[in-house]
């Protein structure tokens, strides 16, 4: 191996990853797994605006019943399935292990990189061709069949760009399967020593359950848009009713990976949720183990519930009453988390900062998101619901109330780490609280729509819902007028921050114990670690208006057995 | 402050030329061989899990449509198959011996290497001969589900062959230097697990099919 380069390039500043190399083809080539999570974090939210630019136009639709000029009906059905389908393959999967989780994984584990880091990079590349598809499906015709692809309006019907498309996704789906490989070897090769399972930061945890899945469920997926795009080609396939195939089977392939996925977005969020919760409140995590396996009985759980998206779809009785008292037990450790994080922050000594409100936000959205889910469940309730809007106000809830709300708290917190820049703390809360309060407006809504039986993906509906669907695109604006603050107020504090110190926050975990923005190589030797939620050996220190962590009696204590 | 200017600069430090990226992690070079054999093996999780959902949409066809799945005149998977099917196992085995020499440093990798590519060609040769047979007997993808399932399923475990080429020509080039050594070996372990892999999945694929075509 050559040795390695840390010398500082300017001399007024310790060299970091981002002055470490300089000019476009040092970022577009890099190995270093902190700037393929930014460039991940870019692309990501590239398409977040373009995802969301499409529901502002869906939304705006809906304020009225009837036709409006500038929108037809097909092009709506297409506005709403390119804006799920961006948000589900493009922004929520990738979102939080691409950006967030390349950027901190090694950092956390004191490593100089992930365990793969040419196989990063292709992952990224990967995700760039899916999204390509994406483009240019359509440039093709577009896509109409909602980002569920059901069979047979998929194969034998559908606008121009579903193949384009399907290919895209089965793209992506490696993407993401390379990302959870290179996830899962990290976190078993490369902890440090001292750093066993249990000593390890919650987040991974998270991530690590969110690999299993990526790994196990991902190919179903694949395999299935695959077939799709044959069937689609040939005119005939195993979906297809008239030769002899089954439409209902691509539900249950569907559904076999898409209702893992919905963990592969949560789970990591949840994981966020644990660090933002622990540290901004200063207190030990409650119930660390608690959350550590519920993570892991959430990823085990996941792929025996599938059924509960097909209770209308003709399957078998005892198939319905099997997947729907299965998908109860999903809830447990899903409250289980809910509860230890409010246990947490009880004495808890709480700093409200933009990361935590983001933090208890999350809390808020995710209860009511779950609560939903259970009259979706019960069979009898989902019979009625099923396909209405209330399941598009619970799914809207645990995706963007809480895996979206999550990522977007995780990018506080991380933001002074990872740019080295603190961004306005006044702004960060008004944005958040834009964004909450829109948020609720436009989804909360939707439960009453839903109810009332108003179905989804319609162009036209009833007068009398309109009041419901005019509370709700007003709040979609308001969420967006939060996001744009934020994306104002985030950018600015790259030109205009004050500088972050090293750990501004109050952090335990190695992440806060290198500099910011972090040197190429993370650390000069690897760091010995301590109980990473034991804040008492974490105090504030004027001189470098941050915290600092004393690593001897951080590393004692742990040794001591204290702090458990 | 030039740590922000930096992320918009467009100029190139001399850094950028003269200190090679690190593609790796792990200072110990056995550490990060074990790390790439758990990488392999989980990447064989996911195919396996991608042959098993495919194998299991045929069975449910199959199994759906009773014997109505196979129409009247089909013909069974053509027995050349069967040929291909002891080519690919004879090059599971000469791709072990490969690795094996890789792993001792023996200049016979890159022989065994080649050996296993011309078996792994021929093996799709013979793939392209029994599709041809049965396009001349006039049985088309687009005839019905049990012609449909038969090219799709070949043709899947075809592609990953094919995909498998190109990793094991550059491996090949590398053993004709001998370039294997007791001291790294990473690159044809690896190989050899892909392979082996897709010979398994190839047999199960096979009885698969064999046992769908029969009434
Ligand atoms: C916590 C317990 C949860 C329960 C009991 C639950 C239950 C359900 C049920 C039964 C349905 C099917 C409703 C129908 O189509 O009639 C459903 C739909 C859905 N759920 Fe959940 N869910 C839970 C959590 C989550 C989470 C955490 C996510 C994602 C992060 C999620 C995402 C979705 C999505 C995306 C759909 C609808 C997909 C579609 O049809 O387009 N759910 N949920
Ligand atoms: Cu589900």
């Amino acid at each position: 191996m050559t040795t390695l380069d840390t010398r500082p390039i300017h001399d007024e500043v310790p060299g970091n990853y981002l002055t470490f190399r300089r000019g476009l083809l040092s970022w577009l080539l890099t190995l270093d797994h902190k700037r393929i999570g930014v460039m991940y974090l870019v692309a990501v939210l590239v398409s977040f605006f373009v995802g969301g630019v499409m529901a502002l136009l869906v939304r705006t639709k809906l304020l009225w019943p009837g036709e409006v000029s500038w929108m037809t009906a097909d092009e709506y059905n297409k506005a709403f399935t390119l804006h799920g389908a961006i948000m589900v393959f493009l922004v929520i999967i990738p979102s939080i292990p691409g950006a967030l989780g390349n950027f901190v994984l090694p950092i956390m584990l004191g490593a100089k990189d992930v365990a793969f880091p040419r196989l990063n990079l292709f992952s990224f590349y990967l995700w760039v061709l899916g999204a390509a598809c994406a483009v240019y499906s359509l440039l093709a015709g577009g896509f109409d069949t909602g980002w569920t692809f059901y069979t047979p309006y998929s194969s034998q019907f559908g606008a121009g760009g579903t193949i384009p498309v399907l290919v895209g996704v089965f793209i992506l789906g490696f993407s993401s399967i390379f990302t959870g490989v290179n996830f899962i070897v990290t976190i078993h090769k490369l902890r440090p020593p001292g750093m066993t399972w249990f000593r390890m930061p919650l987040f991974l945890w998270a991530l690590y359950a969110t690999a299993v899945i990526q790994v196990l469920a991902t190919p179903v997926l694949g395999i299935t848009v695959a077939m799709l795009v044959i069937e689609r080609a040939f005119n005939i396939g195993i979906f297809d009713p008239a030769m002899g195939g089954d439409p209902v089977l691509f539900q249950h392939f569907f559904w076999f990976y898409s209702h893992p996925a919905v963990y592969i977005m949560i789970l990591p969020g949840m994981g966020i949720i644990s660090e933002i919760i622990a540290v901004h409140s200063h207190r030990h995590i409650f119930g660390f183990r608690f959350i550590a396996f519920s993570s892991i009985a959430i990823a085990i759980f996941s792929f025996l519930v599938w059924g509960h998206h097909m209770f209308t779809s003709g399957q078998s009785p005892l198939m319905n009453v099997l997947f729907s008292a299965i998908t109860f037990s999903v809830a447990i450790p899903s409250a289980v988390k809910v509860f230890n994080w409010l246990a947490t922050l009880y004495k808890g000594s709480i700093s409200l900062n933009t990361a935590m409100w983001y933090g208890l936000a999350f809390i808020f959205l995710f209860t009511i998101g779950g609560l939903t889910g259970i009259p979706l469940a019960v069979l009898s309730t989902d019979i009625h619901l099923h396909d209405t809007y209330f399941v598009v106000a619970h799914f809207h809830y645990v995706m963007m109330g809480s895996a979206l709300i999550a990522m977007i708290g995780g990018l506080h917190h991380w933001w002074p780490k990872m740019f080295g820049v603190m961004f306005n703390e006044t702004w960060g809360k008004i944005a958040c609280a834009l964004v909450f309060i829109g948020f609720n407006m436009t989804f909360f809504t939707q439960f009453m729509l839903g109810s009332q039986g108003m179905p989804r993906r319609y162009y036209l509906y009833q007068p009398e819902f309109q009041i419901y669907h005019h509370i709700s695109t007003g709040g979609s604006y308001i969420m967006g007028l939060g996001f744009l603050i934020t994306a104002i107020y985030l950018i600015h504090s790259l030109f205009a921050g004050k500088k972050a110190p090293a750990n501004p926050w109050g952090g335990a975990s190695l992440e806060w114990q290198c500099t910011s923005p972090p040197p190429h190589d993370n650390f000069a030797t690897t760091p010995r670690v301590g109980d990473c939620y034991d804040f008492s050996a974490v105090s504030w220190d004027e001189k470098k208006q941050g915290y600092v962590v004393d690593a001897e009696a951080h590393v004692a204590a742990a040794h001591h057995g204290k702090g458990h | 402050m030039p740590t922000r200017r930096s992320l918009l600069s467009p100029v190139r430090s001399d850094a950028a030329r003269t200190v090679p990226q690190r593609d790796t992690p792990f200072d110990d070079p056995k550490a990060r061989f074990q790390a790439g054999l758990f990488g392999m093996w989980l990447f064989l999780a996911t195919l396996a899990v991608l042959f098993v959902s495919a194998i299991l949409g045929y069975v449910v066809v199959r199994v759906d449509n009773g014997d109505g799945f196979i129409p009247a005149n089909a013909p069974a998977p053509p027995s050349i198959l069967l040929a291909s099917t002891v080519l690919l196992v004879v090059s599971s085995a000469t791709m072990q011996r490969a690795a094996n020499a890789g792993r001792r440093g023996d200049p016979a990798q890159g022989g065994m290497m080649l050996v296993t590519i011309a078996l792994a060609l021929g093996f799709l040769a013979i793939q392209a001969v029994a599709w041809r047979q049965w396009v001349t007997q006039g049985v088309l993808v687009a005839d019905n589900l049990y012609a449909w399932t038969f090219y799709v399923l070949t043709g899947m475990h075809a592609a990953h062959v094919l995909g498998g080429l190109p990793a094991m020509a550059i491996t090949a080039v590398k053993a004709a230097r001998a370039a294997y050594t007791p001291d790294n070996h990473r690159g044809i372990v690896y190989c050899a697990m892909y392979w082996h892999f897709l010979d398994g999945a190839w047999i199960v694929l096979y009885a698969t099919l064999w046992f769908g075509s029969l009434r």
